[in-house]
């Protein structure tokens, strides 16, 4: 369990953005391995498996509440600009390389947190997961199109995020404040 | 490839490579503890409150045997219950139900002699009828409302409100 526990909480952490709810999956995940104790102990594949468990239980989890950001998701329509992406990128190319390893991570779990959930969702799903865009999708019952849109978006306000912190320039700052003003934290 | 796709990729690429550098969050420490805990409040449980599949075999065996007995024979019983209880009611209900046969039949002769009686009377005096109905029931209406303004009595200014002029 030690061996594993870091990264069933960090799936779970990174997909809800609530330490607490990701503590009770995580507690629910290795209840359930448990229960396949037998099956799980010689199998190699027992971390992608309680990776799977691990994102299939905070997905449902996230599904009770999916009216909420589904709503807002369809609500707030894709206004990012092409200089707003242009300037993400170079925000992200720059400003964080100048932090301190864990001045950085903390500032991008940060971020990540404060995305609103149709955003911060598919973007982990993508990001971390390696799901495809379709798959993500499928599993969140929305659009294709939606779905590129609010990863495109998350992006875009992860890195206004981290600007508003202080790591980018003050013209990016204002700019985002922008990007990310209406989304629900 | 268009420059905002352009920048789109570069995008991507620099959060792919910012999120994936991230190195795992730490678990809290009391979650092994929960989970221990959990597992042996889980173990203290009596056999006969866990699941099937965890229940001793000579349990289990019987348990199994019993409802593979009992389920086509409760099957069976609840079929041969309700013919008896449809026999039962339909016996019951004889009487009613021959009642409700001859209301039925009454009403329907009743209703043949009104429609014979209808259309007996000529159509002039059935919409003549209908136009006499409505006007008496507008002026009755009128009459009433003006009734209605001129005597109900209307209650003066409060006092206790100061007028704005």
């Amino acid at each position: 369990m030690r061996a594993y526990q870091d990264m069933v909480f960090s799936t779970a952490v990174r997909l809800t953005a609530n330490p607490a709810q990701a503590e009770d999956i995580s507690q629910e995940v290795f209840l359930r391995a448990y229960q396949s104790f037998e099956n799980l102990r010689s199998s190699p594949k027992v971390g992608g498996w309680l990776k799977t468990v691990a994102t299939n239980l905070t997905l449902n989890h996230l599904t009770r509440h999916r009216k909420r950001w589904r709503l807002f998701s369809e609500v707030f329509s894709d206004d990012s600009r092409e200089e707003d992406v242009a300037s993400a990128a170079a925000v992200l190319d720059t400003a964080l390389t100048e932090l301190e390893a864990d001045e950085r991570r903390a500032r991008v779990e940060q971020a990540l947190e404060r995305l609103p959930d149709h955003q911060r969702i598919p973007l982990v799903l993508y990001h971390y997961e390696e799901m495809p865009y379709q798959d993500i999708a499928d599993r969140l019952g929305i659009s294709l199109a939606k779905v590129k849109t609010d990863i495109l978006r998350g992006r875009v306000a992860m890195a206004g995020l981290l600007a508003q912190g202080g790591v980018g320039a003050p013209d990016d700052r204002r700019r985002y404040s922008s990007t990310t003003r209406g989304t629900p934290s | 490839m268009s420059s905002r796709d352009q920048t789109d990729e570069k995008l991507e690429r620099l959060v792919s490579q910012v999120l994936r550098d991230q190195p795992l969050r730490q678990a809290p420490s009391s979650l092994e503890a929960r989970v221990l805990g959990e597992l042996a409040a889980r173990a203290r449980l009596p056999w006969w409150r866990r699941g099937v599949a965890s229940w001793p075999a000579a349990v289990r065996v019987p348990v199994v045997a019993g409802c593979a007995i009992c389920v086509p024979l409760v099957w069976v019983l609840s079929l041969w219950l309700a013919a008896r209880l449809v026999t039962v009611a339909r016996s019951r209900m004889a009487g009613p139900l021959a009642t409700l046969r001859h209301t039925g039949h009454a009403l329907a002769s009743f209703g043949a002699i009104t429609s014979h009686i209808v259309q007996s009377i000529p159509r002039e005096w059935l919409v003549g009828g209908i136009i006499a109905t409505v006007t008496l029931y507008a002026v009755l209406s009128a009459l009433v409302a003006v009734g209605y303004a001129l005597l109900y009595p209307r209650p003066g200014p409060d006092p206790a409100i100061p007028r704005l002029t």
